[in-house]
């Protein structure tokens, strides 16, 4: 008989993941639409863990349970679905959105309105929560403001339903956690020191601005309009099916004919609404507005 | 100043420049054959056998056939090529022994494109071949494996052919950001699926796959099996715009809805209506890490 030869000390990868978080992850993208990929997994059975020490349950049945057919599920979900975001917030949270942003969206845009009259882009960060990502959207746009957007005004409004959130936006300050991904370039560009903390610079605030507005209020939503793209991570998988697809038909409505709705990175809008268009980015997807094409293309 | 592509004359010219490339382990073909047959002809002992005959064939195999990605429902180590055949089942095994087998396909030499990223790259597309196929029904899952697998073996010729410049072609497509098969056609005056195609046909491989590796940048001219090249062409495309693309970002925005090969697909396949695209893409992330462990292990041994 031969007997095959075994390649020793090479490191050999982790077993199958549990198919109680398998059910679990399923369960939470099938309602919130927001996607744990298999390397991701740990860290969902990590949040489950506080969760599940908190309710003092033992396993991950017992807490699938608790998440479909006990009493008070829907609160249980919120209460997960707030470990899965929290601590989320930050400066350059999703670098492939960016660079997407910088080098295809915004190119795209401007070609779309060479021949429209004014030269005024606006960026809506939609459930801004303390700031960070309609700060980080203008210094990702200041980056190469010598070139493409030179002679362009740039507006970038954040909006929250959250008063408290949204003056620690204004106030612009912001400690270690929230910087974690700023590089010292950035640093020196665009914050200036302030204690142990760091301020956004004037510069970086002067076309940012923020107000309250609440995602399920019709009568302010129907008020948001020209706006060429919406930034809203992490927001949407709150919000029931009946909610969510008023809100994206509202995004749908404020948004110009050629633009684009950013996701949180691994939320999806299957399901939602069949209105946009899912686009491939480098190592990101977005959102078209677009026209449905459906017609013969050409390979690309 | 610019220089005018070599044109495909060149590549002909130098095509005894194929005979250069080592072909697949000779023990893959009979392999390949004998697991033709139908299921309860096979015998377990016969295919550790074939593979046993070619050492380093079976030791990548082995460590292959320990990668989450074949082993679904597995929680302990397989230990010998015959507990691959039995926990994997047959059609696994002979997936991962086709993907050792061209694993050492490359030149040795300083090659333009790094070997392990090729492989990141062929060896993700096998697997998102496999799992659309499954998924959208569309052909056996272990023929879309190996279509994937090897629809870039022109690339394998162009830089054992003509690698110089084959490299002027690469850098023109990492420095402008565009797709590799476009910077061909630019500087060299064919692409990958020309040379790939003869590397296919001097193989002999079947007229299905030699079709997947000459057609799958524009699936809209497949006549043998449109559907399998569409599969690979949207594949690969997904595979170039995630992590595990030829190692330089494609500075573009893809349609997949717009997209010929996306037609060619909700042709072949009536469950492409309802397809989830978003998380497939999501789920190509855990493929990543897999598949760089994967191939960077296998290249260290």
């Amino acid at each position: 008989m031969t007997t095959a030869p075994s390649l020793q000390g090479v490191p050999i990868t982790a077993v199958q993941p549990q198919p109680e978080l398998v059910r679990i992850r399923d369960l939470i993208y099938g309602i919130a639409g927001i996607f744990h990929p298999d390397n991701k997994l740990d860290l969902l059975q990590k949040r489950c863990g506080r969760r599940m020490k908190e309710l003092r349950v033992q396993t991950l049945r017992e807490y699938f349970e608790c998440l479909t057919i006990r009493p008070l599920r829907q609160m249980e979900l919120m209460a997960l679905l707030n470990e899965i975001t929290i601590g989320e917030t930050c400066f350059f949270r999703n670098p492939e959105q960016l660079d997407a942003l910088r080098r295809i969206v915004i190119p795209n845009i401007l070609a779309a309105k060479a021949n429209a009259p004014g030269r005024r882009l606006r960026i809506w960060s939609a459930g801004c929560s303390t700031g960070e990502e309609p700060y980080t959207l203008r210094m990702s746009l200041l980056d190469r403001a010598d070139s493409q957007l030179k002679s362009w005004v740039v507006e970038i409004l954040g909006t929250d339903l959250n008063q408290r959130s949204l003056a620690h936006a204004r106030a612009a300050l912001y400690g270690d956690h929230s910087t974690r991904n700023v590089t010292s370039i950035h640093e020196r560009k665009y914050f200036l020191p302030s204690g142990d903390k760091l301020r956004v610079n004037p510069v970086v605030r002067a076309n940012v601005t923020f107000s309250r507005l609440n995602l399920s209020d019709d009568s302010q939503m129907t008020l948001m309009k020209n706006i060429d793209v919406i930034f809203c991570c992490n927001v949407l998988i709150y919000f029931d099916l009946a909610s969510k697809r008023r809100v994206i038909q509202h995004f749908f409505d404020s948004l110009l004919p050629h633009g684009y709705l950013f996701l949180g990175h691994s939320e999806s809008l299957f399901g939602v609404s069949e209105a946009f268009r899912m686009v491939h980015l480098p190592g990101t997807t977005a959102y078209l507005k677009g026209e449905l094409p459906l017609r013969k293309g050409k390979a690309i | 100043m610019t220089t005018a592509p070599v044109g495909k004359q060149v590549l002909l010219q130098r095509l005894d420049g194929l005979r250069k490339i080592p072909t697949i382990p000779a023990v893959l073909f009979p392999l390949l054959h004998y697991l033709q047959q139908p299921l309860e002809q096979l015998d377990v002992q016969k295919i550790t056998d074939f593979l046993g005959q070619d050492k380093s064939l079976a030791a990548q195999c082995l460590h292959m056939a320990n990668s989450p990605l074949f082993g679904p429902g597995r929680w302990q180590k397989v230990e010998s090529l015959r507990g691959a055949v039995v926990s994997l089942g047959i059609h696994h095994v002979s997936d991962i022994a086709m993907s050792c087998g061209v694993l050492n396909l490359l030149p040795q030499a300083k090659t333009s494109l790094d070997p392990v990223v090729f492989w990141e790259h062929s060896l993700g597309c096998a697997l998102i071949c496999r799992r659309l196929a499954r998924k959208i029904k569309l052909c056996d899952p272990g023929k879309a494996y190996l279509a994937g697998l090897l629809h870039d073996l022109g690339i394998i010729v162009n830089l054992w052919v003509l690698p110089q410049e084959f490299r002027t072609a690469f850098e023109i497509a990492k420095s402008e950001g565009i797709p590799l098969h476009e910077a061909e056609q630019k500087s060299l005056g064919f692409t990958h699926c020309d040379s790939g195609r003869l590397l296919a046909e001097s193989w002999r491989l079947s007229p299905d796959l030699i079709e997947v590796v000459a057609r799958h940048h524009s699936p809209e001219n497949a006549s043998q099996d449109p559907g399998l090249v569409a599969l690979v062409h949207i594949a690969d495309l997904l595979c170039r715009m995630g992590g595990l693309n030829y190692g330089y970002v494609e500075h573009r925005q893809v349609n997949l809805f717009e997209d010929a090969g996306f037609t060619l697909l909700a042709q072949s396949s009536t469950s492409l209506k309802h397809f989830d695209w978003a998380r497939l893409t999501f789920e190509l992330d855990s493929y990543m890490d897999e598949v760089h462990s994967l191939v960077r292990a296998i290249y260290r041994a």
